[in-house]
């Protein structure tokens, strides 16, 4: 409401609206701010706390040419995805298999649920002691961080299927794996796509996460390593690399679920 | 004419909760029978199990008691696990709410009975088509449910129906939820649409103008539980004229007899 | 539900007998799950010995022990104290700004991507940075979690000022309030909701983050004890350092419930679901 009225109030009396202008404008000016606060922290408080940004771009430059970014960025995504595919499966199985034990699913519910408080990063040195100092450790932080959020999602969808709609497609004469592919499908992927919005993200922070304390490469490792060795400037890189990763595996999400869902009023108008 | 569905001593209360009272009965001893090619209208307090009824004969709910024959084959319909929704395809069922599936446009949301009855052909495809002209939805085909408006989604899941001419058609209150003059528009389609064919239909409603301008015969059901209070044979000549008809004598005469039956 | 049906009271006509029948039923079944999840537990530590999985008794044991002694106690208080300073510091101005920028949709439009990857960023990564700048104590713990809980309260409390119905507001502004009274009296109760949603969601991860933060570099809390542990090759104690993380997370969890509960006692229940995650 308030919105509207300042574009009102904004636009000029021939209809030009200079509205997104001036934020796109801002928006410029506020990065440099943000750019100026970090140069003028890093001169202040020393290079040995706050790197210098625009050595931080040299070195951004220097690891993509050396391709040692592109080998820490392979690393970390390809275990972020096999994590990813792990809690997917049984994030997405393990709902469909209660679907058709309603009275084991009442019975461990609440213990499910319970589970979801535990913080699963806490877990990390335990997995650690069993699993040893190789990937395995990684797999399950991120399998279990990824399986959460999936899980809830499609359960929660699971239960909310409209029920007359599966109805109807069975008058009409649809088989029971009809239904799964074309009804339950298709109202769940609005509820997986919710999860996975919190999942992908997740898969690879947690890669980055478990990489500061297990294992020798990975966007994770170059930032701990460098803060080890007092690299302010390599910590600073890997982590802007770390965030535009995650940053980008995001908009990627928000990008495909609009493609896929062409057939959702809005995300307002949806019935959770 | 030969008899086509018959339902014999009907009964149904939902299941009883461990340690409530048991759950009284909605239906008791219904019974009735439905001629090949009728226009069976039946009308019921709301809330009478009226929509219970229909789903039993759709069988997607079970009945407690009593039978339900359809072309003399005895349906199963004692319990869940058993039930055949749609009886291979020889019930067709014109729900309350819609029902479309959101992620289909119109026309898909048409050709989903005969794509999952493996029916979807070039033929199949025409009728759909002319279904489609018949109710005035041409140029929305494209356009999924949550972009039309309530009757042209009603008109959508009724030609969805129709599409693949089950023997039987259910209707429940099908024009409930319209505003008055689409409803009479969409009345008159069906009428239409009926006189083409000459479908058998079981058409569920509150409204006793609407069960006398478009039915054959009328039951009129008791209040809960629910059997058959009267009947009423409506010998309107046909084609009738929906908005002309309730001035029509035998409309009148009807309708203050009806009335004196709905409790 | 479909559970209760097939248990069937057999003497539907005895009422009482039926019920409690029903309920310790239902419980039964819960009870049961909970002492096969304690048998697997006991059964996995003497299949592979104590060395590996702590046995349930032997944590009990050694909880109990810990709390006794107070070493549990201290390091969670370092732990809890870490997550709800940073909690507070990070919440508030998160729960007040989305206030002040209500009536400033371009500065809002302008800061809104900033926010938007603040919020995406992956936080926990930022803890070598927090531990560089503020050391290894208490203080780079509570910059983490606040930094954490900041971005996800921020959203919680924009989505309750923006999605409250302008139709209240009209209603007050025709009725002559004021600019202020409609903040302090309409758009303030609608938007507590969502603010407490915010806080609901961003209480595990201050505890969680907090515990990151710890196993990362410290010298006491929760989050060290388990590092420190697992080192040692301590099963037992690790099991109990985390059984103490997940006591302090529904503890928490249960404080934002009932202060919720409180303050919003005017509204419907709301379903459970929504709550989760």
């Amino acid at each position: 409401m308030s919105n509207a009225e300042q574009t009102m109030d904004l636009a000029a009396p021939n209809g030009f609206n200079w509205r997104p202008y001036i934020v796109r404008a801002g928006q410029i000016a506020f990065a440099v701010f943000l750019i100026w606060v970090w140069k003028a922290g890093s001169q202040s408080a020393g290079e040995m706390f706050v790197a210098d940004p625009f050595k931080v771009w040299d070195r951004l430059l220097k690891i993509a040419a050396s391709g040692e970014l592109g080998h820490h960025t392979y690393v970390t995504l390809k275990i972020s995805a096999i994590g990813f595919a792990i809690g997917c499966f049984f994030g997405v199985g393990l709902p469909f298999v209660l679907r058709r034990l309603p009275r084991f699913t009442d019975a461990i519910e609440p213990f499910i649920m319970a589970s979801v408080g535990v913080p699963k990063y806490a877990l990390i040195p335990l997995f650690i002691l069993w699993f040893g100092i190789n990937d395995a450790p990684k797999l399950w932080l991120i399998g279990l961080l990824v399986f959460y959020p999936v899980f809830i999602a499609i359960f929660a969808g699971i239960r909310g299927v409209d029920s007359r709609l599966i109805n109807m497609a069975r008058v009409v004469g649809a088989s029971e794996s009809r239904i799964s592919r074309e009804v339950i499908w298709n109202a769940l992927l609005p509820f997986f796509f919710s999860g996975l919005k919190i999942a992908l993200p997740r898969a690879v922070s947690a890669a980055i996460i478990g990489e500061f304390l297990v294992g020798n490469e990975g966007i994770g490792y170059y930032i701990e390593h460098s803060r080890q060795q007092m690299d302010v400037t390599g910590a600073f890189t890997g982590i802007i690399v770390a965030t535009a990763l995650v940053l980008i595996v995001n908009s990627a999400l928000v990008y495909i679920d609009r493609k896929f869902s062409a057939w959702r009023p809005t995300d307002r108008h949806m019935e959770l | 004419m030969s008899v086509l569905l018959e339902v014999r001593d009907l009964a149904k209360r939902f299941a009883t909760r461990a340690g409530r009272e048991p759950s009284p009965w909605i239906i008791q001893g219904l019974s009735f029978s439905v001629n090949e090619g009728e226009f069976l209208t039946i009308i019921g307090p709301s809330g009478g199990g009226k929509t219970t009824l229909l789903n039993m004969i759709a069988q997607i709910d079970a009945a407690s008691g009593g039978e339900i024959r359809f072309q003399s084959q005895l349906a199963p319909i004692n319990d869940m696990k058993s039930l055949k929704p749609g009886l291979n395809c020889q019930i067709g069922y014109v729900t309350q709410e819609d029902n479309l599936l959101p992620w289909r446009t119109c026309l898909e949301n048409v050709l989903f009975p005969l794509l999952v009855q493996g029916k979807l052909n070039d033929e199949t495809r025409a009728r759909a088509q002319t279904l489609i002209r018949a109710v005035g939805l041409a140029g929305w085909e494209d356009h999924y449910p949550h972009e039309l408006s309530g009757g042209m989604r009603k008109r959508t899941s009724l030609i969805r129906t129709l599409v693949y001419d089950p023997p039987v058609i259910l209707m429940d209150e099908p024009f409930g939820a319209l505003d008055a003059q689409t409803r009479l528009q969409l009345q008159d389609d069906l009428m239409r649409l009926w006189n083409l064919g000459k479908k058998t239909i079981v058409f569920v409603t509150h409204d006793i103008s609407e069960a006398i301008a478009l039915g054959d015969r009328t039951l009129v059901l008791t209040r809960q539980p629910s059997s058959v209070a009267g009947e009423h044979r409506i010998t309107i000549p046909r084609p009738r004229d929906i908005r002309g008809i309730l001035t029509h004598p035998e409309f009148i005469e009807l309708y203050q007899r009806i009335r004196a039956q709905v409790q | 539900m479909a559970t209760l049906k097939s248990a069937g009271g057999p003497s539907v006509g005895v009422f009482d007998a039926g019920r409690f029948t029903a309920k310790l039923y239902s419980h039964r079944d819960h009870i049961l799950v909970l002492i096969a999840l304690l048998a697997i537990w006991h059964g996995l530590s003497l299949l592979l010995g104590v060395y590996w999985v702590g046995t349930p008794w032997g944590v009990a044991v050694r909880l109990y022990s810990g709390l006794l002694s107070g070493e549990l106690l201290r390091h969670a208080s370092y732990t809890f104290s870490e997550a709800m300073i940073g909690f507070v510091i990070g919440g508030i101005p998160a729960a007040i700004l989305p206030f002040l920028l209500r009536r400033q949709p371009i500065l809002t439009a302008i800061l809104d991507p900033f926010m938007v990857g603040g919020y995406g960023s992956p936080k926990l990564a930022l803890a070598p940075l927090f531990i560089l700048w503020f050391g290894i104590g208490i203080e780079s713990k509570i910059a983490l979690v606040a930094f954490t809980v900041f971005f996800i309260v921020y959203f919680a409390t924009q989505t309750g000022v923006r999605t409250l119905d302008p139709k209240l507001v009209q209603m007050a502004q025709v009725a002559g309030a004021s600019e202020s009274y409609v903040a302090r009296h309409i758009i303030f109760p609608g938007a507590v909701p969502h603010i407490f949603t915010g806080f609901r969601i961003a209480m595990p991860y201050s505890i969680g983050g907090a515990v990151v933060a710890e196993l990362i570099s410290a010298n006491r809390g929760l989050g060290y004890m388990i590092q420190l542990r697992s080192m040692n090759f301590d099963t037992t104690g690790v099991f109990v350092a985390l059984t103490a993380v997940c006591i302090i997370v529904f503890i928490t969890n249960w404080i934002v419930n009932f202060v919720e509960k409180r303050l919003l006692r005017w509204r419907p229940p709301s379903d459970v679901t929504a709550q989760k995650e």
